[in-house]
């Protein structure tokens, strides 16, 4: 049990009709997963890389070697139930609706009524498909889709989550949310295995990674080691005058260094989820998925230390008015690539909780925003809130399903 | 158990949200009420029963099948080929878990749509004597002959044995026998013909029927002998005269009744008597006499003769009958559930299919087999036969051949085939599918 995944020389041979060795996907594989740690497993296509996960769930089985999920076998009911997996495209029940689909992950856990309505509240809530719930997933957008797929991965509150290709589909501001997520979730001392070759997520949340080429390891260790340039530095400043610029450089020289005097670049995603928070600002509704800040409070913390997220909390879009009940749905810009922890949910969460009750956050001394949300709004508070919404000018936000209605006639998405 | 019974109840929505299951209900619901009036039969208020009855219930059974083998197969192979089973089997539930709450929905869908049509038919039966300008005499005939659940007494084989093998014997005495003839083909032969003869009247003569034993429920419920004749020369009007002694006549004076007679040949006729006929001791006699007036002989086909007194209700009767077609369903259910843990959907449907096909004409497709594997002797009848056997016979047990004639459908019957179809030959099926499904590859698509 000393690691959450472990491989033992797994090898998986897919061979042709005759039985012939035709593809080593993955070739004496020897991986291992610390508990608490954000792994990434990545490559280029066809590098095994999912074909390796699928290994370790059982649904596919070894040619040789072995599997060690959570000190078992993955396919183990006992194991498995503490396991949460999201497959490289969200493979869902077309004829249910988003409600209906997580309720029947919930049942298949065994989890009680009670905890399943609350848990399924509490993930579309987060997933941002409130709203939407209610209609058949075969209707969702890829990302909407991806989103759902997520939320059944979390059902069970799991220890281990497993995540294929985590953010494929989903708009940057979608990413943003799931990476902002995993970080949230080994915070509280999950064990996150995902893989990928969107090199910029990976690089964003993982502690460590492996780089698979070929079914095989061809470098591993931790981010920060592996890309850390320790033959060079970097000084950002404020914009300082030509005149500074060249004694610095002068200063340098003296030093035998050579350097070089540019403006940074924002990053993209940054700019982009600034430019849809002012959109949204703007009142503009969409039918798609709403993106929110948070995460359910049942993801239970298996270790409390508050830290740098918290802070970072997402202040209120300026010029808005915070909604009154917490499950607030606008994007806030963010202006560091940093994890900006989503607050509400979040922190309610951290309490060593009984999932069902949510409380309300107010121990947070530095976060100046969001009241917090309770589980489900009262039908009176949601209506207040619409109204707040629609004269004045907080971003959109559907609570209920009526407004489901309103917001998908004018949707132009 | 909860997972079975989540997969079950997410198998019953995919069922009737992909609208598999809406063609079949809206076709039956069009299709029955209209039969129910436009169906006349032979004209005659049983004909009309009859008619319906067996076409409702063979169309209610037959789309039923399809359905079942439809669903079954395009549940585990649309999760398979979709891949909704990777975010199933990961979760804590066992891959047996899955396959039992497939069938477990699958079942429950059949057993309640079975139970809606089952009703709606009966009901329709039953309120088609009352809408109908029928007399006293048609509705007395529908009440002896088709709302009722008869049993039947058939006369035993006449053991020709003897006989043969004496003519045999004579003849290779005589040296009469040709070389080239195989003794057995030869005794076979003569033996057909020796019992023919028995159930063959010539102009004038009388054949006889005993029975020992009959036990009689109420002996105020009359008895019918339900009779079908074969001649070896048309007469014109395609009539047999005749006169039926029925009775004991062991002693003298006889206690019988005569019943003068004119029935059409090639069709089933029943003759009612009461059951005082019946001796105490329970013998009973039944005599044929072939009047001179038809100028041909009267022969019974081989199931042409039985004696049929009412033994149940035929409520009762119609509830096993459904029974009967619910344990098709199940058989077809695991059938199909064993065919998609190994193929994809369209090959599992069209071997599905042909297994539906040739249950239905078992009778038929064993003695072709038969006939065909004569000269093949040991190898067929060590690999073809026994897999052929096992396939069920839905035409040996078919609803209508039960409830047209009015005839009982006992409960050790049913639990016979129960046990046979169902504790035997599903589980078999369901064990196999379980064995396969539990060693296969999920993640591996099977095209």
């Amino acid at each position: 049990m000393e690691y959450a995944v472990e491989t033992f020389s797994l090898t998986k041979i897919f061979s042709d009709w005759w039985g012939r060795d035709k593809v080593y996907a993955v070739d004496d594989l020897n991986l291992q997963v610390h508990y608490n740690e954000v792994f990434g497993l990545l490559g280029p296509n066809g590098s095994g890389k999912t074909t390796t996960l699928k290994l370790l769930l059982g649904l596919l089985y070894p040619t040789k070697g072995k599997a060690a999920v959570l000190g078992g076998d993955g396919s183990d009911p006992k194991i498995s139930s503490r396991i949460g997996f999201l497959p490289e495209e969200s493979y869902l029940y077309r004829y249910l609706n988003a409600r209906e689909t997580l309720d029947f992950y919930g049942r298949i856990f065994g989890l009680p009524p009670k905890v399943r309505k609350l848990r399924i509240e509490a993930l579309l809530d987060m997933v941002g498909l409130k709203a939407v719930a209610n209609r058949p997933v075969g209707t969702f957008s890829k990302g909407m889709a991806r989103r759902i797929g997520l939320a059944q991965a979390l059902i069970n509150d799991p220890e281990l989550l497993i995540l294929d290709e985590p953010t494929t589909g989903l708009d940057p501001i979608g990413t943003r949310q799931i990476k902002d997520l995993i970080l949230e979730l080994a915070k509280r001392g999950k064990t996150i295995l995902l893989c990928s070759h969107l090199l910029a997520d990976v690089e964003d949340v993982c502690d460590r990674i492996s780089i698979l080429y070929g079914g095989k390891i061809q470098a591993e260790g931790r981010v920060r080691e592996l890309l850390l340039q320790s033959d060079k530095m970097q000084i950002t400043t404020d914009t300082l005058s030509d005149n500074a610029v060249e004694r610095i450089k002068k200063l340098i020289k003296d030093e035998h260094a050579d350097c070089e005097v540019i403006s940074p670049m924002e990053k993209l995603e940054t700019f982009f989820i600034k430019t849809v928070a002012d959109a949204q600002q703007q009142e503009l509704t969409t039918s798609g998925a709403v993106s929110t800040t948070g995460i359910s409070d049942f993801l239970v913390a298996k270790s409390a230390k508050e830290n740098i997220l918290d802070k970072l909390v997402s202040a209120p879009a300026p010029g808005h008015t915070p909604p009154k009940s917490g499950k607030t749905e606008q994007v806030v810009p963010v202006e560091t690539t940093e994890q900006k922890p989503d607050d509400r949910l979040l922190r309610e969460l951290t309490k060593p909780a009984k999932p069902e009750q949510p409380k309300p956050v107010s121990r947070e001394r530095k976060i100046k925003t969001q009241p917090v949300k309770s589980e489900v709004p009262k039908p009176e508070q949601i209506r207040k809130n619409i109204l707040d919404r629609l004269t004045d000018g907080s971003s959109p936000r559907n609570d209920d399903s009526e407004q489901t209605d309103k917001s998908e006639n004018k949707n132009e998405d | 158990m909860r997972s079975i019974w989540a997969v079950a109840t997410n198998t019953i929505k995919q069922a009737l949200r992909m609208k598999v299951a809406a063609v079949f209900i809206v076709l039956l619901f069009v299709l029955l009420p209209v039969m129910g009036f436009s169906m006349t039969g032979d004209g005659t208020l049983k004909g009309r029963l009859q008619t319906f009855v067996s076409y409702g219930l063979s169309l209610t059974n037959l789309l039923l099948c399809l359905l079942t083998i439809i669903i079954t197969i395009y549940t585990l192979t649309s999760d398979i080929q979709q891949r909704q089973i990777f975010t199933v089997i990961t979760k804590p539930i066992r891959r047996y878990q899955l396959l039992v709450g497939k069938l477990l929905g699958v079942v429950l869908l059949n057993t309640a749509l079975l139970a809606l049509f089952s009703v709606i038919i009966y009901t329709i039966t039953i309120y088609i004597p009352k809408f109908s300008d029928a007399d006293l005499d048609d509705l007395t005939q529908v009440n002896n002959e088709f709302f009722t659940a008869r049993a039947a007494l058939v006369p035993p084989e006449v053991d020709v044995t003897k006989e043969v093998l004496d003519i045999y014997e004579r003849l290779e005495r005589e040296g009469q026998l040709s070389p080239d003839v195989q003794r057995s083909k030869f005794i076979e032969e003569l033996t057909k013909r020796k019992q023919l003869e028995k159930r063959a009247a010539v102009v004038g003569q009388q054949l006889v029927w005993e029975f020992n034993n009959v036990k009689v429920v109420d002996r105020k419920e009359p008895l019918f002998v339900r009779f079908k004749y074969d001649v070896s020369m048309s007469p014109s009007d395609a009539v047999v005269y005749s006169r039926w002694e029925i009775g004991d006549s062991r002693q003298y004076p006889a206690d019988v009744d005569y019943f003068p007679r004119d029935d059409p040949i090639r069709t089933f006729r029943e003759l009612e008597f009461s059951a005082d006929l019946i001796a105490e001791d329970g013998y009973l006699a039944i005599k044929f006499l072939n009047l001179p007036s038809n100028g041909t002989t009267v022969m019974f086909p081989p199931d042409g003769l039985e004696v049929l007194y009412k033994a149940d209700t035929f409520g009762a009767n119609f509830i096993r009958v459904v029974l009967l077609i619910l344990f098709r369903l199940i058989f077809l259910a695991s059938l199909s559930l064993l065919a998609s843990t190994f193929l994809s959907f369209p090959v599992a449907i069209l071997l599905s299919l042909c297994v539906l096909v040739t249950a239905i004409f078992s009778g038929f497709c064993l003695e072709s087999f038969d006939y065909l594997g004569e000269n093949l002797s040991w190898v067929y009848s060590y690999t073809v036969r026994p897999i052929i056997s096992l396939l069920p016979q839905f035409d040996k047990f078919s609803p209508s051949k039960y409830l047209v004639p009015g005839r009982l459908l006992s409960w050790p019957l049913l639990a016979k085939v129960a046990v046979l179809m169902i504790c035997i030959k599903s589980f078999l099926l369901l064990l196999l599918a379980l064995l396969i499904f539990r060693f296969r590859e999920i993640a591996k698509i099977i095209i």
